[in-house]
């Protein structure tokens, strides 16, 4: 299990006991990460709308995936292809963001992620 | 089981010196409601207000809406698990402060979401603007964690609902009604030949400021399992879902909730009204899985012919709603489901995140991306500089003139997606 | 509030100037009111006023699709309507799709508001119902008196500008716009009542139609493809030349089938397209761009496939009803199985 993420207290808290891929980026560009990986064979363990957040409302996720590639999962696919389609709905709104409600952001995405470790 | 409720119709709510019900009016003692709240750990200060129908009033950010009610007869007490022991409710008779509420807000985190206004365009979308609202606005000490914080609040609102509902305890009813469902031989015997319904009531379940607890439990570590409708009636089920402002289910839907009340409505007439199984919804995919194989499993368990299942938040629920109804469906147990969209501000995006053919019954509480002007009202409570920073709100939408343009998303309760409005798209 | 003008576009047989015979007439703008526009100047009373038609043949419009919009458009235009209607067309195709095409051209080109009826199983529905408001009728002209019932509110409210509600509010067929509105019922009781009907076999109306997943399950692999005897079927509109069966450019009312027994390259002087809806420059010259005869030959040659059905299928995909499309289909599937063909490759454009 590994986890693919954008969010810096994610890394801090858990890549000392998890396989963290962390990248800086935004919302969307997580979203495509985990395309990517969908598509060399990892396949989702964790949704990646998570929350009740909206996506773009909050600049940070994360999303848990199986360690090695294996055969392509078509599920895991289209779980992450119609999360992208949702996700591109809705304007995104963090670029003037105070560090306080960063961080709140980040907790949320964290707390989410843990409930599923 | 069998519960009577007897529902004291309150038409309005005053400060006064002493605390009691009186033809049709909730007298509050403002000391007292105080006392209740400080004497909940890390609460700093409360200011109390009330919001009546009609007033020109905006609440926000709110963070759930409890009705007044107090068990009269029968085992357990009101919110059991939490408030009262744990111990079996649903049975006897329980007392409703009906057209009553109790409304907590307060910023647990920097995005806040949630908007209740008493009058103008907007309370034609929220339920809670034709209640008499007792408005708690609490602060917490400095410095205190997020998670303890949105407990603080969700306990102080649930103390004080149990407070009101206690006024009620030798209140005359104006009006009862009674709910019984049987047990399985009881229900062939009795309603032979009707068709057997349950419910499939999905609770949110994803971590902090995203809970639902069922007789105290949070929902994301239990396996779906049945419950009686009127267990829910009592406070089985708790609120703790702070997020997602129109499609979370607030304290106040389960004890109201519309699926449970209009399938009784149709019981021993139409229907068997056989109970509720309640799922969770949580982030693991794997949990999804499992749970949508439990219900599926319970459904058929139970000999059922026809399931309703209502969802509750955004996005990947609808993974879960669709996967319940999937694995119902392939039981050859009709479903038909409640949702609603995110479909655009303009309507044309697809509206929900997750899809099937199977999926052929939908009901839908409309698009919450559509945009709705809510005018400068005289008073508010809470604060509305919070109002661009929430869910459907944008930065620019807090007009020179007072006004504000959201999406539906932002107001508490629009789009419930347990068929709790009249408002549908098409 | 003043009155509003209309302009209302009809086909010749509205027009009662002849069916079918009478199809090839050019358009012709006649003021005044005109077949249907009596039923709907009564509806509209005082507010609104159709103040010419436009008539037009079917086969013509359909033959000379880009002239004739602009005839028509032209025609509109010199009237200096508030609102354009077209039809209702009810189940017929060519008048539907003319409908469509016109409601389309003025709305884009004169900045019109535009409104048209059909039948939903009309084609003219599935290649406009997202860009013109299209009020759903009954399946013929027996069914006037409705369709004016409801297309004339709807009228008046584009004419002025009003905002328009939802599609099962206003009457007209689902357009992928979700429009919110208050229903009579809560959900939950919606839900309930949709339930009962839903265990009772009854007809019940979903919310929210999950999207098209008419999808078909792959069947498996061809164990020896170099054994197989393999047809071709396309929905590219390849015909011999001349189109001897005279399918039509765009909602095929037939499909054709022709033997290829030693037909081993399609030629420009042998084969070409009778499809309207892509450029045909292409597959004229080389028709086996569109329906590879030639590829399959040199396969059979070499021994990578069996052997190639000596008739190939076509017809043309353009505007074809789906359920004109699966008919034909469930025909040439039929065909094609009493033939033990192995496999097919389905070519389209």
């Amino acid at each position: 299990m590994q986890i693919v993420t954008n969010n810096p207290l994610v890394r801090e808290k858990l890549q000392d006991h998890y396989a963290v891929d962390y990248a800086e980026g935004s919302f969307g560009e997580l979203l495509v990460r985990v395309r990517d990986k969908a598509h060399l064979g990892y396949r989702l363990l964790s949704h990646p709308l998570s929350g009740s957040v909206k996506p773009n409302e909050t600049p940070y996720k994360s999303v848990l995936i199986s360690d090695g590639p294996g055969a392509l999962d078509v599920e895991s696919l289209t779980i992450i292809e119609n999360s992208i389609l949702t996700a591109d709905k809705f304007p995104v709104k963090y670029p003037q963001m105070s560090a306080k409600m960063r961080a709140d952001f980040q907790l949320i995405d964290y707390t989410l992620l843990q409930s599923a470790l | 089981m069998k519960l009577e409720l007897g529902y004291i119709d309150i038409q309005d709510i005053q400060f006064s010196e002493e605390s009691k019900i009186a033809n049709g009016v909730l007298y509050v003692n403002k000391d007292e409601i105080q006392k209740i709240v400080l004497g909940q750990e890390h609460i700093r200060s409360v200011e109390i207000d009330i919001a009546r129908p009609g007033e020109s009033v905006r609440i926000t950010p709110v963070k759930d809406v409890i009705e007044p009610r107090v068990k009269v007869e029968g085992p357990g007490g009101i919110f059991p698990g939490v408030i009262s022991k744990v111990g079996t409710v649903g049975s006897g008779k329980t007392h409703v402060l009906r057209g009553s509420a109790v409304v907590t807000t307060g910023q647990i985190v920097g995005f806040q979401e949630g908007i209740i206004d008493m009058a103008g365009p907007g309370a034609d979308y929220t339920p809670f603007s034709k209640l008499n609202n007792l408005v708690l606005k609490m602060e917490p000490e400095e410095g205190l964690a997020q998670h303890e914080h949105e407990h603080a609040l969700r306990m102080a609102g649930l103390k004080v609902a149990t407070y009101l509902g206690e006024l009620a305890r030798n209140v005359q009813p104006d009006e009862t009604q009674e709910f019984e469902t049987y047990s399985i031989p009881e229900g062939m015997e009795k309603l032979k030949g009707l068709p057997r319904v349950a419910y499939v009531l999905m609770l949110q379940s994803q971590g902090l400021m995203h809970d639902t607890y069922v007789y105290g439990v949070d929902a994301k570590r239990s396996l779906p399992t049945i419950i009686n409708p009127t267990e829910i009636m009592d406070g089985a089920i708790l609120s703790g879902n702070c997020v997602s402002a129109c499609d979370k289910n607030t304290t106040y839907h389960h004890l109201n909730n519309p699926v449970v009340m209009d399938l009784f409505d149709k019981h021993g007439k139409e229907i068997n009204f056989v109970g509720v199984i309640i799922t969770n919804e949580n982030v693991y995919l794997a949990d999804k899985e499992r749970s949508s194989d439990w219900t599926a499993k319970l459904a058929e368990w139970l000999g059922l012919d026809g399931v309703i299942i209502s969802q509750e938040g955004f996005g990947n629920p609808d993974t879960d709603l669709i996967m319940n109804c999937k694995k119902i469906e392939s039981k050859n147990i009709p479903t038909v489901i409640i949702t609603d969209e995110y479909a655009g501000r303009d309507g044309s995006s697809q509206s929900l995140a997750d899809a099937d053919a199977l999926a052929t019954a939908v009901v839908t509480g409309g698009n919450a991306n559509e945009l709705i002007t809510l005018p400068k009202l005289d008073k508010v409570i809470g604060d509305v500089s919070y109002v661009e920073r929430i869910a459907g709100g944008f930065n620019g939408n807090l007009k020179e003139d007072g006004s504000i343009v959201v999406e539906l998303q932002a107001i508490t309760g629009a789009t419930n997606e347990m068929g709790f409005n009249r408002l549908s798209a098409r | 509030m003043a009155q509003l003008r209309i302009v209302q576009y009809i086909n010749q047989f509205f027009a009662q100037i002849g069916g079918e015979e009478m199809a090839h007439i050019k358009p012709e703008l006649r003021e005044g009111i005109v077949g249907p526009g009596l039923a709907f100047n009564q509806a509209f009373g005082d507010e609104a006023e159709i103040v010419a038609a436009v008539i037009c043949g079917d086969s013509y419009f359909n033959e000379n699709l880009e002239t004739a919009k602009k005839e028509i458009v032209e025609m509109v235009k010199s009237q200096s309507p508030d609102l354009f209607i077209a039809g209702p067309a009810f189940n017929a195709g060519r008048y539907g799709v003319a409908c469509g095409s016109i409601c389309d051209a003025v709305k884009k080109e004169l900045g019109i508001p535009a409104l048209t009826g059909m039948y939903v199983e009309n084609p003219g529905v599935d290649m406009f119902k997202e860009s013109v408001y299209i009020v759903s009728t009954k399946n013929s002209a027996a069914g006037m008196r409705d369709a004016v019932k409801k297309m004339a509110p709807l009228a008046l409210k584009l004419g002025r500008n009003e905002k328009i509600g939802a599609s099962a509010q206003e009457g007209y067929i689902p357009n992928g716009i979700r429009v919110n509105f208050f229903e009579k019922e809560r959900g939950s009781k919606r839900a309930v009542d949709m339930l009962l009907k839903k265990m009772a076999g009854k007809d019940f109306v979903t919310e929210f139609p999950m999207p098209d997943f008419d999808r078909v399950k792959p069947n498996p692999a061809v164990k020896n493809i170099s054994k197989a005897k393999i047809a071709l079927v396309t929905s590219g509109g390849i015909v011999p030349k001349g189109n001897p069966d005279h399918i039509e450019s765009s909602s095929a009312s037939k499909y054709g089938r022709y033997d290829i027994e030693g037909v081993m390259d399609l030629t420009a002087d042998t084969y070409e397209t009778a499809h309207g809806g892509y450029d045909p420059v292409y597959a004229n010259e080389d028709a086996d761009r569109v329906l590879p005869v030639d590829v399959m030959r040199e396969f059979e040659k070499e021994g990578k496939i069996g052997s190639l059905f000596h008739y190939f299928y076509t017809t043309v995909g353009n505007g074809t009803a789906v359920k004109s499309a699966k008919k034909y289909a469930e025909e040439i599937a039929a065909e094609l199985k009493k033939a033990n063909i192995d496999a097919v490759i389905l070519t389209s454009t």
